[in-house]
């Protein structure tokens, strides 16, 4: 049969369409426990709906892989010398999801949002007095007081710039996000899965992966037996137990890093014998944190004051406490701590690692005399009664998530009525308060130091340590990973051979 | 016959106010609300007490008890606390999963306890008899979240023939279908197990009637005599059968979580957690009309295959 231009042609279109058809959607699937509540950035606290709205929406300025604040929507920013005016530089040529122009305007209107009543974070913007958009690619935020944390709160997930004319018509943003990032939102089945397709239009260029598939999936073991199914390329909950088996198979790769958390056995300093800093230091001795660390969390760094290891504001001279039990029998002699003394410890239930960090703990109290009850109460008791309102606990383990400026960790503490730990410094209160308003760095360094230092001596914690970051990846994925201190999902960089 | 009817739907609509009452105030007496779980661990207290009265949580508790009723009756199941949507919205959207699921799941359990039930009856004593009741016992006790993992591990990572978890939200109703097997196998297997032994404990005291022993020294066929002692037995079985419908909407909670399906249960149990009274309340108005229409369904069938009770 002779090859005429139109067979010639037909078949042209036929390897074409086969070819497109082969190529066929690069699709990437991430499971994980932990579900958003809403995906409004600026309703909403949780890491778990910041993991999926980093891929929707951006901020004007964001922590690089190392932590280290670099330009995202912004192009440059500068304080003025008083501290007390913050311009930004808005980059050129940027779009919303819907094909909008993103100007200074829709900048002003996200930060107005976000300072405002309703807004979880609105305390970390009262010192901001004026918002002003000059023009369409300047922002100007006129300040009462120095911010020295300011530039961080923006960095983080709430930071997020939503288009002014929906933030005008009271779009539904938790339900229907709409933003400028990498992905779009395509589809979000609760308690099932949120699926994001990548923005061609995005300002740093398209992803490279067409499409992500966040699933949620409560059961630890099933994210690993769907990892070796083959249907998630990146689980983030697989148990310390199936570790070994992780490590044995060459298809999956076990990545560990620093993660932001300092995980405590925090104590209610307003309890009788807990108000007594020699028992408080007895307790610290009387646990073996790098054996908690290493069976309830699968390993991780010991602390010995209120901040994640590792970080830029920890003083050198603070060094977790020895395990020393019969140092910490003393202790609590010369406190007087009679025979009977009976601690209620209060464990949050949906997470397991704090359940067996806190049983351990419970061991280790008993080699030096010190009973304790154990109550393990559901996450909304936990939040009601422990965290707020009663305090009703002597002892509870929990982990602090982390934070770009030490002032997001630290704010508050020293006052007995503004943490739940009740920990009653006017001294430390003093120190961080001051460093919480002050422009001048090095003098904020300075003073987290002092108070870090009077934190680890005061002990209203029993410290533990910072846990890794740990995730399986399918050995054919590269370019995932998580935000450092934020731990949110970064997947612009997602490859997949 | 009419004052029966009555005193029916009164009784039922006592039913209904009282329960719903119970979960209105039950809810709301536990510890923490929505406000607090919304706030987490990283939302100073102002703003907390901000997003409670922003939910109206602040108001007096007797206040929220009359504006839910007036909503309710309206036909307005109220807005989540924590999705800011319609509740009827968010139900409907779930409904049909947990329906699928339920539907499938109570037809194997009856096709397969039925059968399994009546082959036992009618050989009582024998090996096959002897193993089917071994089979109803395990059945019985696997709890389903393990033998959901147990099928999983088989049936999906092992040999591939089903998917992982989850249930594609549009398209195919093969392809649902499929994703459903898995799940409505858990559900079935204890109710199959309940079914098949209640069935044969039926016919073995219907065999020891007295017209069937008069039947059988008649001379009456084995096989026809099945036949009336079944159109006996089955009856009896109805009240059993409204029951484990009933009892298949919290089965499904704890197999909607193992399978990551987006049905009623995870719907309740997230709501829980979160404290989004409304998302509770909604899916009790809607399982206390399920109980009342299975049970009077139930009723029903059972007047329909009893002549005796239409007559009374």
């Amino acid at each position: 049969m002779p090859l005429t231009r139109h067979r010639f042609a037909l078949a042209l279109c036929l390897v074409v369409l086969g070819s497109v058809g082969l190529a066929t959607a690069r699709s990437f699937t991430l499971a994980t426990a932990a579900q958003p509540d809403a995906l409004d950035p600026h309703r909403t606290s949780a890491t778990s709906s910041f993991q999926v709205t980093k891929s929707l929406y951006d901020t004007l300025v964001e922590p690089d892989q190392d932590g280290v604040i670099v330009p995202s929507l912004a192009e440059s920013w500068s304080f003025s010398p008083d501290g007390l005016t913050l311009s930004f530089v808005v980059r050129d040529g940027v779009r919303f999801h819907d094909g909008s122009v993103l100007t200074a305007n829709d900048v002003a209107a996200s930060v107005r949002r976000l300072a405002s009543a309703g807004s979880p974070k609105a305390d970390e913007f009262e010192m901001v007095v004026d918002v002003s958009a000059p023009d369409e690619r300047t922002l100007v935020l006129t300040l009462s007081r120095p911010a020295p944390a300011l530039l961080e709160s923006l960095a983080s997930g709430w930071g997020a710039v939503l288009p002014e004319a929906l933030i005008d018509a009271g779009h539904d943003f938790g339900n229907r996000p709409m933003g400028s990032g990498p992905f779009v939102m395509r589809e979000w089945v609760r308690d099932s899965f949120v699926r994001l397709t990548s923005n061609p239009d995005y300002f740093r260029g398209a992803p490279e992966v067409d499409e992500v598939v966040i699933r949620f999936v409560a059961d630890p073991a099933v994210q690993w037996q769907g990892l070796r199914a083959g249907a998630f390329d990146v689980a983030m909950d697989v148990a310390s137990v199936d570790w070994p088996s992780v490590r044995a198979d060459d298809r999956f790769v076990l990545e560990q890093g620093p993660s932001g958390l300092a995980l405590v056995a925090a104590l209610n300093n307003r309890r009788p014998y807990l108000d007594d800093v020699r028992v408080r230091r007895a307790l610290n001795l009387a646990v073996d944190a790098e054996t908690v660390m290493e069976v309830a969390y699968g390993g991780g760094l010991t602390i010995g004051t209120f901040m994640e290891a590792g970080s830029p504001w920890l003083p050198e001279s603070v060094e977790p406490y020895p395990y020393d039990p019969e140092a910490s029998r003393e202790l609590l002699r010369a406190a007087g701590v009679p025979e009977a003394w009976r601690l209620e410890m209060v464990l949050p239930q949906p997470y397991e690692p704090h359940v067996v960090a806190g049983q351990m703990i419970q061991d280790y109290l008993r080699e030096v005399a010190v009973r304790v009850d154990v109550r393990v109460v559901e996450w909304g008791v936990w939040l009601g009664e422990v965290f707020r309102g009663a305090h009703d606990f002597d002892v509870t383990v929990i982990g602090h998530s982390g934070k770009l400026d030490a002032s997001g960790r630290l704010s508050g503490y020293g006052h007995p009525e503004a943490t739940y730990s009740g920990f009653d410094d006017p001294q430390v209160a003093a120190w961080i308060d001051r460093a919480g308003v002050i422009a001048d760095a090095e003098e904020r360094r300075e003073l987290y130091a002092l108070a870090l230092a009077r934190i680890h001596e005061e002990a209203p914690f029993i410290f533990l340590g910072t846990p890794f970051t740990t995730f399986v990846r399918a050995a054919h994925v590269n370019g995932f990973w998580v935000t450092p201190l934020l731990d949110t999902f970064d997947m612009r960089e997602v490859v997949m051979d | 016959m009419l004052r029966l009817a009555l005193t029916q739907v009164l009784s039922v609509l006592v039913a209904v106010v009282a329960t719903l009452t119970v979960v209105f105030f039950a809810v709301r007496a536990l510890p923490g609300d929505a406000a607090v779980i919304l706030g987490g661990l990283e939302t100073q207290t102002e703003q907390v007490e901000a997003l409670r009265g922003e939910l109206g949580l602040d108001l007096p508790l007797s206040v929220q008890y009359v504006r839910y009723w007036a909503d309710l009756l309206r036909g307005d199941l109220g807005t989540s606390l924590r999705e800011r949507r319609p509740v009827g919205e968010m139900l409907r959207e779930r409904l049909w999963v947990t329906l699928s699921l339920a539907g499938l799941a109570f037809s194997l359990a009856l096709v397969s306890g039925l059968t399994v039930g009546l082959l036992a009856g009618r050989r009582t004593g024998t090996t096959g008899d002897g193993v089917a009741l071994g089979l109803t016992t395990v059945g019985l006790t696997l709890p389903e979240f393990w033998l959901g993992f147990l099928l999983i591990l088989l049936f999906s990572v092992q040999l591939g023939w089903f998917p992982l978890i989850g249930l594609p939200v549009e398209g195919d109703l093969g392809v649902r279908l499929w994703h459903l097997i898995l799940p409505a196998v858990t559900l079935a297997v204890p109710r199959a197990a309940q079914i098949a032994r209640l069935a044969r404990v039926r016919l073995l005291e219907e065999a020891s009637a007295d017209y069937v022993r008069t039947a059988r020294s008649k001379g009456v066929s084995p096989r026809a005599l099945t036949r009336h002692v079944a159109a006996n037995a089955l009856p009896g079985l109805l009240p059993l059968l409204a029951l484990e419908l009933g009892g298949l909407l919290t089965g499904t909670i704890v197999v909607e979580q193992v399978f990551g399906l987006p049905g009623l249960g995870s719907t309740l149990l997230g709501a829980i957690a979160a404290r989004d009274y409304p998302v509770v309340q909604g899916v009790a108005v809607l399982a206390v009309l399920v109980y009342v229409l299975v049970n009077w369904l139930a009723d029903v069938l059972q007047m329909l295959a009893d002549p005796r009770l239409r007559y009374e």
